[in-house]
């Protein structure tokens, strides 16, 4: 959290990225530019390459071609600046570790192996359940929390990591109404904190109240922009074929030209 | 009485057969332990299985090794070494396997331990008049005929294991939980996956001299899965896991001698299967017991919220018992639990028999009210007729999810009052001081600053200025504001839902 960082350089730069399993490629030739303090989502069909775009950009999955900067500098030297908020269904919730264990969690990186971690590290942690009001809960099994305060654990563990770039993979899957509203506000105060948000989502009915940009994506980048750009009917038939019947009261591109 | 007691309990302690296997036992039910919470946290019993059964291989080819060449009969250490060879063959087998083709990680786990054990079991077979390897004692466990080279072995490999799982807990205990993010922090997962597959080679070898080869994924799942059942963070489980593996070998060695005769390995695994049921029936939360007594506490919410309604009806005036049994539709024994729960959640306080809300239970008690009235108004406005209203709200009062009522009392234009001309108590659940809400839900008298404001009541309205609702008009439909110049605005539902004021703070 030391680094002095240009306001101006764009915290994920993607470009041409194309990554592929086997034959068949995942992601082709996407460009785009996520300035700093920005709350994106990521749209697009299953299987349209969103996952593969937040692994290749924490640097699990090697482009075939072009790169992912972070703050100007490669996927491998700004390690640590980006911090990765799982699925709630790859989470095992019944794994005996209370909440506090898992923000400390967020310091591992920055201990080596040979040393514990330091009185620092814990009130970093500490800090960090502060911030997303979890500290009541801090001695509880990660299991017997709420589906919203499930979700801010891990993104109390992202801050404790000091991250500067928070990955979510669909925050908003399967909680209900008032849950996405408690995640929602956990994500824009995190944000106005100057970070920096990539969310995969599912929910095209929420994405434009939610998201400052979105990624419209399958395969190819189909459009990038805020949201009234990017919602609308054409694009979105495209990219769905036809499956959704919900953009009926979508602006299409005649009526958001005109 | 003391008698029985030396003659059951110290006496075979001054045999030195039971003492190196007490010695010995408790080593490796440590370490078993301690590393099967990885396993079956992993979720990688079958593995621990297949391990196992993999080393028959390897402590043949170590014998036939040591044999065929130096004519050493049962060299421990080769044969150790063998079993550890043959663990690691296997898995990068397997590895290998469930990585390059479509076989899933559990078929392919199946394929190459019985391929390697069968492997084992022919060169065991065809050498059988070279090798003086006793195979019961291979599938059983020999764990009272343990020697002093044997007991070195389970000590340094206690030793390493234990080390390598303090050295390395941070690491282990991610890699375990949440391997992606541990990648994503520069921690070499691959590497840490191996380490863990090695120790489990490691403490699987030194099993199955204890209980041989069938029973030890007893040894390695068992005591950590009765730990599991009690703590709630892993240093703990792990700790509380080789107490329960020591006292498990501890027992089952006694239980052998006393009845003479039987097999260790089995006594052992015996013994700890029933500390697991034991566990399993009293842990204090995740036990069977404490499961049915939750579930026997039980009382239905609608009793609960039948009692908090009567309560409200009758505030600040308390209530006494008897009358609430009168009221409330439900047998006495489900109001006096009822009653209990309500106390302890400080929901209501008992003076005497007499019963009154607390302000958290009045609060809790309106928004069940406001359920109610808003029901009401809706059934009132689909046509219900009059004399069924009360009873079916009083059915639908207990849909009063926030959800649930938010969408009533918006779909009904945030009504004032119920069709009986009651009030409606005011969205209380929302108007938190200092938070944003819809002007919509504000009634007369309630103020704050606009928050945010539709494009197209821009002219009427700025974001920053202060405003004071005032009173409905039109039956509700239209509402009204009054800004700190003492001018008055209306607008329609549609306007005071876009519009968003922030409420002072307390």
């Amino acid at each position: 959290m030391d680094q002095i960082t240009n306001r101006t350089i764009p915290a994920v730069e993607v470009e041409n990225l194309t990554v592929s399993y086997g034959p068949q490629p995942a992601l082709l030739d996407i460009s785009f530019d996520v300035p700093q303090g920005t709350l994106v989502g990521i749209i697009g069909p299953n299987g349209s390459g969103k996952s593969t775009l937040i692994k290749a950009i924490l640097g699990f999955k090697k482009p075939d071609v072009g790169e992912v900067r972070l703050f100007g500098e490669s996927v491998e030297r700004a390690r640590g600046r980006v911090a990765y908020v799982p699925q709630h269904g790859s989470v095992d919730w019944e794994f005996p570790v209370t909440v506090r264990e898992v923000a400390l969690m967020g310091r591992y990186g920055n201990v080596p192996w040979w040393r514990d971690l330091s009185a620092e590290d814990k009130l970093c942690a500490d800090e960090a359940l502060e911030m997303v009001r979890m500290s009541e809960f801090a001695k509880r099994q990660i299991g017997q929390l709420s589906g919203g305060q499930r979700q801010r654990v891990f993104m109390a563990r992202a801050m404790a990591q000091g991250a500067d770039i928070l990955l979510l993979d669909e925050p908003f899957a399967g909680v209900d109404a008032a849950t996405e509203r408690a995640i929602l506000d956990v994500l824009r105060r995190t944000k106005e904190a100057g970070r920096t948000l990539l969310v995969v989502h599912h929910d095209l009915a929420t994405a434009a109240e939610y998201f400052d940009r979105l990624i419209l994506l399958k395969q190819k980048l189909y459009a990038y922009g805020p949201p009234h750009a990017v919602l609308h009917q054409e694009l979105l038939s495209a990219v769905y074929e036809g499956r959704l019947r919900i953009f009926q009261d979508l602006p299409s591109a005649e009526d958001f030209h005109a | 009485m003391l008698e029985f007691l030396w003659t059951s309990f110290v006496e075979p302690l001054s045999q030195q057969s039971f003492q190196k296997a007490l010695i010995g036992g408790s080593l490796v039910a440590t370490v078993c332990a301690v590393v099967g919470c990885y396993i079956i946290l992993r979720r990688m019993a079958f593995l621990g299985d297949a391990l196992s059964h993999a080393m028959l291989a390897g402590v043949v080819a170590g014998y036939l090794l040591m044999h065929l060449i130096f004519d050493v009969e049962a060299h421990a250490l080769a044969m150790f070494v063998g079993s550890i060879i043959a663990g690691v063959i296997t898995v990068l087998l397997i590895g290998f396997v469930s990585q390059v083709t479509r076989i899933k990680e559990d078929t392919a786990i199946g394929i190459m331990y019985t391929g390697i054990f069968a492997f084992g079991g022919i060169l065991a077979s065809y050498f059988s008049d070279r090798i003086h390897l006793d195979l019961y004692h291979f599938v059983t466990g020999m764990v009272l005929g343990v020697n002093d080279s044997k007991l070195w072995l389970m000590a340094i490999v206690a030793a390493l294991v234990l080390s390598v799982v303090i050295l390395f807990f941070r690491q282990l205990q991610i890699t375990s939980f949440d391997p992606i993010m541990a990648a994503s922090i520069g921690i070499p997962v691959v590497l840490f996956d191996y380490l863990l597959t090695i120790c489990t080679s490691l403490v699987v070898v030194s099993a199955v001299q204890l209980v041989g080869v069938i029973l030890v994924v007893g040894l390695l799942v068992t005591p950590a899965a009765t730990a599991y059942l009690i703590c709630d963070r892993l240093h703990r489980m792990q700790i509380l896991a080789a107490v329960f593996g020591v006292t498990g070998v501890t027992g089952g060695l006694y239980v052998s001698t006393w009845i003479g005769n039987i097999a260790t390995g089995p006594s052992i695994v015996l013994v700890i299967t029933l500390q697991f049921v034991v566990v399993l029936l009293v842990a204090p939360r995740y036990g069977l017991i404490a499961d049915w007594l939750r579930r026997t506490r039980l009382v239905p919410q609608r009793v609960i919220e039948d009692i908090m309604r009567s309560l409200l009806k009758a505030d600040p005036a308390p209530l006494s018992i008897e009358k609430i049994i009168e009221y409330v539709e439900a047998t006495s024994d489900q109001i006096h639990k009822s009653l209990r729960k309500l106390t302890l959640q400080d929901l209501i306080s008992n003076g005497g028999g007499q019963l009154a809300l607390t302000d958290k239970g009045r609060q809790e008690s309106r928004k069940i009210l406001r359920a109610h009235r808003l029901w009401e108004t809706y059934l009132s406005h689909v046509g219900t007729p009059e004399e069924q209203l009360h009873g079916r709200a009083h059915n639908l009062e207990h849909l009063h999810d926030e959800e649930t009522v938010d969408y009533l009392d918006d779909k009904l234009g945030h009504p004032l009052v119920d069709p009986h001309g009651a009030a409606i108590p005011e969205d209380f659940v929302h108007l938190v001081p200092g938070t944003v809400v819809k002007s919509a839900i504000l009634r007369e008298g309630r103020s704050g600053t606009i928050e945010s404001v539709p494009d197209e009541l821009e002219r009427k309205l700025q974001v920053g200025s202060r405003v004071t609702a005032g009173p409905r008009r039109d039956n509700g439909r239209t509402w009204t504001f009054v800004l700190e110049s003492g001018e008055e605005i209306t607008l329609d539902h549609h306007g005071a839902d876009a519009v968003e004021v922030r409420l002072d703070e307390e």
